[in-house]
């Protein structure tokens, strides 16, 4: 056999390979997040175990490509497509999947008629947690500064519940309302918007507390307050998520007393569940499946 | 004999593309659904690209493309919020995209910064106004009116002609459009010859009466313009408007441009081989997809071929 002949039938045995397993795509802007390539790895994690055959797609920030690649994944003619993107942005492939009869499961990608099922953490209840725990800490009195995002639904939810929880407390008083830019990553713009607040504020005293919708407002608040000298103050921080830089901010035992751990693994491993069950033919009921979530002090951060 | 092979290089190289999908995927590549995916996948792409091809074939650059598509984005959703009707957004959304271009026109021709340059500025002015106007959110939801975002979901349908079930998109239509207008300018118009004769020579061009500056100004403006209407096309295809979305469009559609010109005669731009160029992204795109390449290697693949097929072209030139 010649070197041509040798490569022409490599290349013939290579289209000729046929994929027995079932395949799934996960598609996702947002594979540079931390918290996605958790959901990612427990999916894959579980969807090994299940013998799939998984294709992860990154389309690095654009949406427009994630609406491409869900196309491309029906035409593949995939089994499940599994999205970690706003489902009303990519409604025009959701409708091409659904068209084709493929089930499309959110992994935290919020509600749509066109998702088969979303699985996630319970914004509302976690919110509440971490703005009761800041309400009690402060014992229901002081100035509080909240970091929000209300452009991205499941972050706006998170914000709506912690108003409604300071706003029944009729002596806390909510002395800004910020939303950071994050396209730094959301750190550095959080604490100079903080920074900014504290030149306001100077008394000591004046800031009770901080509560972040996510963590990173919640370091970048940290940061300020320490380099202003004003961490001897009391000031109560809280995040949400639970990212490693997070816990052992709150592991130290400073100024950022408590976030909310979601298991970013579960949410994986259950999307993985939901999916083999719809793969299988079983209807699910409940569109959004809740996966538990924990309150994270010093006294459980390096857990 | 490697004259032909610098023209035809390239090409050759995009009918390998195929061939390799058309027997890897034998079920799903080369079918009609597929195709229409492509079309529709590349349209906004496509827009940017042909009117990029405008402004490179004076030998100018408008690196500002991808964030006046998402400003334009975003001016059409914050007047749909406002209540204002879809041809309103529309409109005044391909203003700000001629104003932007002759923008960047006036500082290229008539101040006479290097078009790297002021664009580079303009780019990060549309993005900041972009970013003004949005207040940095995304914009989505029930303030973009359904006949707006339903544009991108629509088409002919195709039953007619044997396709049951399957419609040619209006994203498609419009990115053909935009091509063959932008090639009857560039190959058929007094202003497009113009234009190549500016990119030949600008001196020259000065020197033979050509109205240099005018040209420049005008062509910037078509660029705007053209992104612009990509910017509508995104906004409409992901039902919502956000300040950094057509970002990504800038670079591939440069890249589009370039492996176009590998194809040409005398290396100059021609929108029909820039429509190539980006056919090519796409179908590459589209293809590691379905075999499921990691999306990393997909990148890192569709830069190596960007950089081979120039370099081909440009050793086989200097050889010739």
């Amino acid at each position: 056999m010649n070197k041509f002949q040798f490569y022409f039938a490599a290349a013939i045995a290579f289209c000729a390979t046929s994929i027995q397993a079932e395949t799934v795509t996960v598609i996702t802007p947002y594979l540079a997040q931390p918290g996605t390539q958790m959901y990612v790895e427990g999916f894959e994690k579980e969807a090994k175990a299940k013998g799939w055959d998984v294709n992860v797609v990154d389309t690095a920030g654009d949406v427009a490509a994630a609406i491409s690649r869900i196309e491309d994944a029906t035409t593949q003619k995939v089994d499940a497509i599994v999205i970690n993107v706003d489902p009303a942005q990519v409604a025009a492939g959701l409708q091409t999947a659904h068209d084709a009869n493929i089930p499309v499961v959110g992994m935290d990608a919020g509600s749509d008629p066109l998702l088969a099922a979303n699985v996630t953490s319970n914004g509302y209840a976690m919110a509440a947690e971490t703005a009761v725990y800041v309400a009690n800490r402060i014992e229901g009195k002081g100035k509080v500064v909240m970091f929000v995002f209300d452009a991205f639904p499941p972050v706006q939810v998170r914000g709506v519940i912690a108003d409604a929880v300071f706003g029944n407390f009729p002596d806390i008083e909510v002395l800004d309302r910020i939303t950071p830019d994050v396209s730094d990553g959301g750190i550095a713009d959080s604490r100079a918007k903080m920074e900014a607040i504290l030149a306001a504020n100077p008394e000591p005293g004046s800031i009770a507390a901080v509560w972040a919708a996510w963590d990173q407002p919640a370091l970048g608040a940290l940061q300020a307050i320490e380099d202003a000298g004003r961490g001897g103050e009391g000031i109560v921080i809280v995040g949400m998520d639970a990212n490693p830089q997070a816990r052992a901010a709150i592991a130290s035992g400073g100024n950022f007393e408590a976030s909310m751990a979601q298991d970013f693994q579960a949410i994986g491993s259950t999307t993985a569940d939901v999916v083999g069950r719809l793969i299988a033919g079983k209807k699910i009921r409940a569109k959004v499946i809740y996966v538990p979530t924990k309150l994270i002090t010093s006294a459980n951060a390096t857990e | 004999m490697i004259e032909k092979l610098r023209h035809s290089g390239t090409l050759l190289g995009f009918a390998a593309i195929i061939i390799f999908f058309a027997l890897r995927l034998p079920d799903t590549f080369l079918t009609a659904r597929n195709l229409i995916n492509i079309s529709q996948q590349l349209s906004m792409l496509t827009v940017v690209a042909a009117t990029m091809t405008i402004v490179m074939v004076m030998n100018d650059f408008d690196l500002s493309v991808g964030s006046m598509a998402s400003l334009a984005g975003i001016v059409a959703a914050v007047l749909f919020s406002m209540g204002y009707p879809v041809w309103v957004g529309i409109l005044a959304a391909l203003a700000v995209g001629l104003l932007g271009g002759f923008f960047n026109g006036f500082l290229v021709s008539v101040v006479g910064i290097l078009p790297f340059v002021a664009t580079l500025g303009t780019l990060t002015i549309f993005s900041g106004m972009a970013f003004l106007a949005s207040g940095g959110k995304t914009i989505y939801g029930r303030d973009i009116p359904a006949g707006f975002s339903g544009f991108a979901r629509a088409g002919i349908p195709l039953d007619s002609i044997g396709f049951s079930g399957l419609k040619l998109p209006y994203l498609s239509i419009t990115a053909i459009c935009v091509v063959a207008l932008v090639w009857f300018v560039l190959e058929h118009t007094t202003f497009g010859r113009r234009l190549y004769a500016i990119g030949g020579n600008m001196e020259a061009a000065h020197l033979a009466g050509i109205r240099v500056k005018k040209l420049r100004l005008l062509a910037f403006g078509l660029t705007g313009i053209g992104a612009a209407a990509a910017g509508l096309m995104y906004a409409s295809r992901v039902a919502s408007a956000n300040p950094t979305q057509g970002s990504g469009l800038m670079l591939d559609a440069i890249a589009a441009v370039f492996l176009g010109m590998t194809m040409s005669q005398q290396g100059e731009p021609r929108v029909l081989f820039t429509l190539i160029g980006v056919l090519m992204l796409g179908v590459l795109d589209n293809g590691l997809t379905q075999i499921k390449v990691d999306s990393y290697v997909r990148e890192i693949l569709v830069g190596v071929i960007v950089i081979l097929a120039v370099a081909i072209a440009t050793i086989s030139k200097r050889k010739s």
